[in-house]
């Protein structure tokens, strides 16, 4: 390691330190407070927010996944199955989808005279979560004695098959002149949230949606950083670190296993729905295997198994993808006289920033606590030896 | 004999699900076709048969539809079985192999109007040229991306994987555009030769297993005979041993996406002349494919590719008849996890090494 | 009945093995095994390398099934119980490779040790209740004791695990077995890699395991020294089979258990 960038770390490492745990809250409570405050700099309607809203939701799907490949080790090429589900939820228990059903619970008095399933909106969040989190133990079940790369394959092969279904579910069935889904058209019309008190949310004022999605995302965190602390972050870890001294610890292989499936299901369940409302549709054209991947870029280049990362890693790739592409830089190859736009190369992008992360920094933008740990021992490894050679610092040996 | 009964019921069940499994579906309909018999449109007016016709007409164009994945299984099984990777951007490999063929056409100027001794030479050359293209293409990724990490853990070259294809995608959407693109049908792949117990044997099955076949038995030959295919077995098994013994492990990798990239190509043309039909999505749809079926036939083996391939090839096509092409996807996906959950070695491969 | 009879056990056994074969295939790694451990002792299993020993040990901690044979933990039938599970009912052990969580600290390793012991679950994780508080600090206050009785210096109880010397490894190894509060333990070649005074340091600290926290040891070696000042009973194992039994001084001189060493070493 070359000598300045050794002093640039360890200064830093010096600096964390230094900086109790009083001082990190109060950071923590600063960004908050920073993110309540964001909406009023900017229009009700603004294409920013709008971008805002759409990365957080992002964030919030990237720390369910974190949790499966992050913490868990287990890797899912299907998550896109969780946003699916999590937004039919919202299609079946939030609009007009299910006509022969009549039953509402705490919503607005327009929606209470219309037929359909229409619950309030937080209890379609807790119906999205559940039912994502059995969707989640169920398809992790098959993967339960797989090594990784098949592992990949199975969950894969679910996303697609979840996929399969809501394109052809519109031709399933479920009773009373009812079907599953309705394809590719969508269920439109579906509910926006709406709170006694404060009204129905609307698209004209996107400030309600991003506090509401900003206080889901809270909420998650707060749970990620609490597992994470906690004998069963520990375990996870463990297992994915080495699962055979992991059991042989008294870890139980399968229920720690489908805890990881469901919960990091649960997280994309709850932000699929919160999508369905946003996106006013629930389209099974929204539902392709890109999107898995999309979710485990923001992992992987935020940094695998780090929650901060996970964060910062759905931000910046939300905003790339929605803002920065398409309405910032999309023109940007006709500059350079090339006969296309951003857009059509997102794909391509993507795919080169998944090589380039791979290759040059695969721990990613914020790498996972316990590697920064490896650092900082590395330093004081390096000081140590520093400190027997004559004429130099004496350390603490 | 203390073996717990759970473990010999899931050995047993293992093997033999995974057969009735796969037999389940020919022979629910071959036994619907024969009682409740299909209804066929004879000079305009519905005859109902009761025989196995409609059935061998399936199983035909699935075996052929098979030949062409297991072209494409090859690759993927010959890459994991050497490296323990799974080749995402392979299914894309074999796209540009389809757009390369079409491209090529257009230079030598094979059209539907071509004599038919300048459409054998033409596609011969396009075969040739394309093989060498994405046999070349296949060995630049796995130099670029997954050499560097080799001694990384999985995940990194899994992504770095599927990162290619999605670059590889990208370059297919902007060759050809985003919708699929009809090719001229050169040799007239519906048409009949000859027929087998009442089974139209169509030139197109001709192509495939005419390409198919060459091609395996000779990658067969030079794995079994040559000293550079006795390498590339050698450093499948044990690639320390095989450094040790003085081979060349990097050349032999390289050598080995050589090849399957070769097949992938070959696949390629075969499917541009098959399907008239060419689509930059192709790759990743053919992909899943091609991985299911060299999972299912063993992967590291590729005779089990081979029948991997054949035999996806035969589900697919019953389900595109039978159940509706829209649920086929669904039907080929829910083999993969049967296979995974009965028997994870597939049916020719040897015993995985199980978490635990 | 294996050839080599031992003289009956004379406490009630903690762990025993009865008529053990494992076949993997085709090949045969283990015939007609049986293994009595007698509580608050210390047992070593000896014998060539490749000899089945460490199988034995995977068995016995439930990673393998036997093909033939129980396995009975005070007289309890654990043969086709989950490792965790058996982790839970007392029988904690260490790696011939030492294999500890590398991305954690050795602290954080000794706390995976007592997973089995803690009652937090998902919802306690989340709630962080005041009795899930206190289970974390105990567990937390009782790694740190380990680390210490080991003798593990403080200075490192916060290092990376894959930081960690390759003595101090196998410190926290056996402190994270001990974590699991287990009645049995078995240690995989506890002394592969050390000098002779870290042996002996080992081989005292064994004799204390047995009197201070009244565990009973089963132990893979191959330092004759060590089986020989620690033993109360020596099992050798050959070629998947029991070849001799006993007490040390007797099956040291046992021709049988002299050919299969000797032999191999040609």
């Amino acid at each position: 390691m070359s000598g300045w960038r050794a002093r640039l770390r360890q200064w830093r490492e010096a600096v964390e330190k230094r900086l109790p745990r009083r001082w990190s809250r109060a950071l923590a409570v600063l960004l908050i407070a920073i993110g309540i405050v964001l909406p009023f700099l900017f229009p009700p309607s603004s294409g920013f927010m709008n971008a805002t809203i759409i990365a957080i939701t992002y964030a919030v799907m990237a720390l369910g996944l974190n949790v499966v490949v992050g913490f868990a080790g287990l890797l899912d090429l299907g998550y896109v199955a969780f946003y699916a589900l999590g937004a039919y939820t919202l299609g079946w228990l939030g609009s007009g989808f299910f006509f022969r059903l009549h039953i509402h619970v705490l919503v607005s008095p327009v929606v209470n005279s219309l037929q359909g399933v229409h619950l309030n909106f937080i209890l379609i969040l807790i119906a999205a979560a559940t039912i994502c989190a059995g969707a989640g133990a169920l398809i992790g079940l098959p993967t339960l004695r797989l090594r990784g790369d098949y592992i990949a394959i199975v969950t894969l092969a679910f996303g697609e098959i979840i996929g399969v279904v809501a394109v052809n579910g519109q031709s399933v069935p479920v009773g009373g002149g009812m079907t599953l889904t309705a394809g590719n058209l969508g269920i439109s019309a579906v509910d926006q949230p709406y709170f006694p008190g404060i009204g129905s949310f609307s698209l004209l004022n996107l400030r309600p949606w991003y506090w509401l999605i900003l206080a889901i995302l809270l909420f998650v965190l707060f749970v990620n950083i609490r597992l994470r602390d906690s004998r069963l972050g520990r375990a996870w870890i463990a297992l994915r670190e080495d699962e055979i001294a992991a059991v042989s610890m008294g870890i139980p292989l399968v229920k720690t296993k489908l805890l990881a499936y469901s919960i990091g299901a649960a997280f994309g369940g709850m932000a699929g729905a919160f999508f369905g409302s946003y996106y006013t549709v629930v389209n099974a054209a929204q539902f392709q295997f890109g999107f898995s991947i999309f979710i485990l870029s923001m992992v992987i280049i935020g940094g695998l198994g780090s929650i901060w990362g996970a964060v910062v890693g759905g931000l910046a790739l939300g905003y790339i993808n929605n803002y920065l592409i398409p309405d910032v830089l999309n023109n940007l190859p006709s500059h350079f006289g090339l006969n296309f736009q951003l857009t059509q190369v997102e794909f391509g992008i993507f795919g080169f920033l998944l090589v380039i992360m791979m290759l040059l920094r695969p721990q990613g933008l914020i790498p996972e606590r316990r590697r920064k740990l490896e650092l900082t021992a590395q330093i004081a490894a390096e000081d140590a030896q520093l400190a027997e050679v004559p004429g130099t610092v004496a350390g603490p040996t | 004999m203390r073996t717990h009964p759970l473990v010999a019921i899931r050995h047993y069940a293992g093997r033999w699900g995974l057969i009735v499994a796969l037999a389940a579906l020919p022979v629910y309909y071959g036994i619907q076709d024969l009682v409740q018999g299909y209804q066929v449109y004879v000079a305009g007016h519905a005859v109902i048969h009761h025989d196995l016709t409609q059935l061998g007409y399936d199983v035909a164009q699935g075996l052929s539809n098979g030949a062409i994945w297991a072209l494409i299984a090859i690759g993927y099984t010959l890459v994991y079985g050497i490296i323990e990777l799974i080749n995402f951007a392979h299914g894309d490999v074999f796209m540009i192999g389809s757009f390369t063929s079409v491209s090529l056409w257009g230079v030598f100027g094979l059209g539907l109007t071509t004599g038919t001794l300048g459409l054998t030479w033409g596609l011969l050359a396009t075969l040739i040229i394309t093989m060498i293209v994405t046999g070349s293409l296949n060995v630049l990724i796995e130099r670029v991306a997954y050499r560097p990490l080799r001694n990384a853990p999985k995940l990194a070259a899994l992504i770095t994987a599927v990162g290619f294809s999605f670059i590889l995608q990208n370059v297919g959407l902007l060759w050809r555009g985003g919708s699929p693109q009809s090719v001229p049908d050169l040799i007239h792949v519906q048409q009949t030769v000859f027929t087998i117990g009442g089974v139209p044997i169509q030139r197109g099955y001709i192509l495939a297993f005419g390409v198919m076949i060459p091609l395996v038995f000779a990658l067969g030959w030079f794995i079994s005979r040559t000293r550079a295919g006795r390498a590339m077995r050698a450093t499948a098994q044990d690639p320390e041993a095989a450094r040790l013994m003085g081979i060349n492990v990097n050349a032999t990798i390289s050598l080995t996406f050589l090849l399957g990239g070769m097949l992938a190509g070959a696949a390629g043309l075969v499917y541009a002349l098959y399907e008239t039909n060419i689509w930059y999505f192709q790759g990743f749809k053919a992909g899943l494919i091609a991985f299911t079926a060299a999972v299912m036939g063993g992967i590291g083996n590729v005779r089990g590719a081979v029948l991997g391939g054949l035999i996806i090839g035969v589900i697919q096509s019953l389900s595109d008849a039978r159940l509706g092409p829209q649920w086929t996807e669904a039907v080929v996906f829910g083999y993969l996890i049967a296979i995974m959950i009965l028997r994870p070695r597939g049916l020719l491969g040897e015993e995985t090494r199980e978490a635990g | 009945m294996s050839t080599a009879e031992a003289p009956a056990p004379p406490a009630v056994a903690a762990l025993r093995a009865v008529h053990i074969t494992k076949r993997f295939g085709g090949l045969e790694a283990l015939r007609d095994v049986s293994l009595d451990v007698p509580q608050h002792s210390i047992v070593s299993l000896i014998g060539p390398n490749g000899a089945g020993k460490t199988t034995l040990f995977n068995m016995l901690t439930g990673l393998y099934r036997p093909t033939e044979g129980n396995i009975l933990l005070n007289d309890r039938d654990i043969t086709h119980a989950r490792p965790d599970e058996i982790t839970g009912l007392g029988v904690a052990r260490t790696f011939q490779n030492i294999r500890l969580f590398g991305a954690m600290t050795a602290t954080e390793n000794v706390m995976i040790g007592h997973h089995a012991r803690m009652r937090a679950g998902l919802f306690g994780a989340i709630l962080r209740t005041p009795r899930v508080r206190r289970e974390e600090r105990e567990t937390l206050a009782r790694a740190r004791d380990l680390l210490a009785y080991v003798g593990l210096r403080e200075s490192v109880f916060d290092r990376l695990a894959s930081q960690l010397s390759y003595g101090d490894q196998r410190r926290v190894e056996i402190a994270r077995a001990l974590a699991a509060e287990p009645s049995v333990l078995l240690l995989d070649e506890p002394t592969a890699g050390m000098n002779p005074m870290e042996s002996r340091a080992l081989t005292e600290f064994m004799r204390k395991l047995r009197d201070e926290l009244k565990l009973t040891i089963l132990l893979i070696e191959h330092d004759m020294k060590v089986v020989m000042g620690v033993s109360e009973r020596v099992t050798v194992l050959d070629y998947g089979e029991k070849i001799a039994e006993g007490e040390p001084a007797e099956v040291r001189t046992d021709p049988r258990v002299i050919e299969a060493y000797l032999g191999r070493q040609n």
